[in-house]
């Protein structure tokens, strides 16, 4: 064999290894046949649980891949979990809590499979980890347009057990929503705890001060301490004796209301995952951020028999807008300026 | 925007939030007492909650569902003692565990009882204090609550009788200083540290009733939030005083309430500073108190008959 030769069939043997790695690279994001979602609660919470399994769910049917669901996790360390789900077969595991932002990316380098997280943008990895920093901030200011048109004491409450860039953005646009209508009517805002999202009691006692401050409608972001302030609406008067009205945010608390749910900022998470899987596929995954709204009623505000028509109407005549492009809903994530704001409203 | 209604809603607050601390504390204290570091405190109060919201929502008694918490809170006591100080394992890696797995259990059965429906208990019914629920302020925040508050900061008294004046608190002392001594006295180390360790349930678990039933009103998978961990660092700030768990937890419950009133009066700090309020509170009091705290020489150590 000449040394020609040699070349010649060495350049091919590389061609072939390159079109073969080439042809696997191809193969390996084609391929989606499972994908997890890791929950701190159950999904059965009426809120950012079960939206995101259900979400996860209605995916895998659009895409048709499995879906595993590993709930109730708490708030703790779930490197076990991670490891075990990738082992079982993940394509994709969704990280589905802020809480959950160091574990999973650090699982995914360790096991190579993609991550999905939350509230970390900074943290996008091509072909392995993505975020998903939702915000339903347009659907928010639809809140405080309807919050500012039916109170009766002028005063509206925030009350929130954390301040995720998710809920710092959809606190701020309820305070602009508010402003837009009436900058007379007041937004008292209220952190239970830097982490409370399980802290139902104290949902419970800073609502109920809330109320006392004067608030006849309560805007409530959290997950298990939002039934606390449900309790806490359902229990006490408003200053003016009357009913005191809380609106939701993520899920419909509609089949366990009484009589008090005035609305909610109802998310559906489903075409982010769905997006999720499509990039995996496709082999962008990880390189860009996903995004819901009001155009494709991904984010929409739920009509309950609390809301006059004459008011829900006025309501979605602002919806049009916003959609248009003719107001524009900033999202505002960092909680020092969501501060700034209600002291601004307040005054 | 400081009204008397929101003035006294805040202390009202405070007062809720300090009795599930109160109570842990008290408990807490009794186990290191006589020597038995309870780390699963956490694990007994969400028993407790799981178990006293289920029978108050089932029975429409707040006093059935404090009794159920009780017992819920002994049982797993119960098992707590049986291990630690029946078989002498680590206290700590057991508190832990009976902690996570109790978490874990209540979670579950809140899956399959309450996830479907999230019932609500109504407002506990409160006890007015004659005359003393008039005063502007203070009266209705202090002096209206359900009445299991007024036996509660009534327990701590009772407590520190017990610890004074009985030969039982001397008892209890000795099981958690000179366990040997005690053995040597007649009186059994095992049966003082189990009925110890059972009390500390009975607190707990009335403790974690209460936080379900009338703090919140609704049991949620990890409702307690830590109430048990604080309860413990109480207890040993406290250096065996009952009114030090009071002042103690009245302290936490208060600087919770300024949080509030610092965060609806538009005070522009960030929340994480305001929050920090009242562990930072709990630390200057350990800065201040707790290092003369001496905690009893035999904590944490299984007591062996005959052992050096």
């Amino acid at each position: 064999m000449t040394r020609r030769h040699a070349t010649g069939i060495a350049a091919a043997i590389a061609g072939a290894m390159l079109a073969g790695t080439m042809l696997a690279g191809a193969g390996l994001a084609a391929e989606v046949k499972a994908i997890a979602i890791l929950t701190p609660e159950e999904g059965t919470d009426y809120g950012w649980n079960q939206q995101g399994i259900e979400a996860a769910r209605k995916a895998g049917e659009i895409t048709g891949v499995e879906v595993m669901v590993a709930q109730g996790l708490g708030y703790g360390d779930v490197r076990p979990t991670l490891r075990e789900l990738a082992e079982e077969g993940a394509d994709l595991m969704i990280a589905h809590a802020s809480g959950y932002n160091t574990a999973a990316p650090e699982i995914a380098r360790e096991t190579k499979v993609p991550v999905a997280i939350v509230d970390t943008p900074e943290a996008l990895t091509p072909g392995l980890i993505a975020d998903y920093t939702l915000s339903g901030h347009e659907g928010a200011y639809l809140a405080g347009v309807m919050a500012a048109k039916m109170t009766r004491t002028g005063k509206v409450g925030i009350v929130v057990s954390g301040e995720p860039p998710s809920w710092n953005s959809q606190s701020a646009a309820f305070a602009l929503g508010v402003r837009s209508v009436n900058d007379k009517v007041e937004v008292i805002y209220a952190v239970i705890g830097p982490a409370a999202y399980s802290d139902a009691a104290g949902g419970k006692r800073v609502t109920e001060s809330v109320i006392a401050a004067g608030a006849d409608i309560i805007f409530g972001q959290g997950n298990g301490s939002s039934f606390g302030m449900l309790q806490a609406v359902e229990t006490r008067k408003a200053v003016d004796g009357g009913k005191v009205l809380f609106i939701d945010v993520i899920g419909d608390k509609t089949p366990i209301d009484k009589g008090h749910l005035l609305t909610s900022v109802v998310w559906d998470i489903t075409p982010v995952y769905v997006a999720m899987i499509e990039d995996l596929r496709a082999d962008r995954f990880g390189t860009r951020s996903y995004a819901i709204g009001l155009k494709d009623d991904s984010v929409r505000l739920l009509k309950t028999p609390q809301v006059p028509d004459d008011v829900w109407a006025e309501v979605m005549a602002v919806r049009e807008k916003i959609v248009s492009g003719e107001i524009e809903v900033p999202a505002i994530f960092d909680a020092t300026e969501v501060r700034k704001l209600m002291t601004r409203v307040e005054g | 925007m400081l009204t008397e209604a929101f003035l006294a809603a805040l202390l009202y607050g405070a007062v809720t939030a300090a009795v599930p601390l109160l109570l842990a504390g008290l408990g807490e204290q009794m186990s290191e007492k006589a020597g038995v570091l309870n780390i699963g405190i956490e694990g007994m109060m969400i028993a407790g909650a799981f178990a006293g919201f289920f029978v108050a929502y089932h029975s429409g008694s707040l006093w059935a569902g404090f009794g159920g918490g009780i017992l819920a809170g002994m049982a797993v006591a119960l098992v707590m003692a049986l291990l630690c100080v029946g078989l002498g394992l680590n206290q700590i890696v057991i508190g832990i565990g009976l902690t996570l797995g109790f978490e874990g259990l209540t979670a579950l059965m809140h899956h399959f009882l309450f996830s479907r429906t999230y019932p609500r208990l109504p407002a506990a019914e409160a006890l007015a204090i004659p005359l003393l629920d008039r005063i502007p302020v203070l009266g209705g925040a202090l002096f209206n609550h359900p009445p299991v508050v007024y036996l509660a900061v009534l327990a701590v008294p009772g407590m520190a009788f017990l610890y004074r004046r009985t030969q039982l608190g001397l008892n209890l002392q000795a099981a958690g200083d000179r366990p040997a001594a005690l053995d040597v006295a007649g009186v059994d180390v095992t049966a003082t540290r189990f009925a110890a360790v059972l009390t500390t349930g009975a607190f707990a678990g009335l403790g974690g009733a209460y936080l379900a039933c009338v703090g919140a009103g609704i049991f949620v998978p990890f409702v307690t939030n830590g109430a048990g961990f604080m309860g413990i660092v109480l207890a040993m700030l406290a250096r065996g005083r009952p009114v030090w768990v009071l002042a103690g937890a009245m302290l936490f419950g208060i600087c919770l309430a300024l949080t509030t009133a610092a965060q609806v009066a538009g005070v522009n700090l960030p929340t994480d500073v305001i929050q920090m309020l009242p562990f930072l509170a709990v630390m200057v009091m350990l800065v201040l108190f707790g290092r003369r705290a001496s905690l009893p020489a035999a904590l944490g150590i299984p007591y062996e008959r005959g052992a050096r």
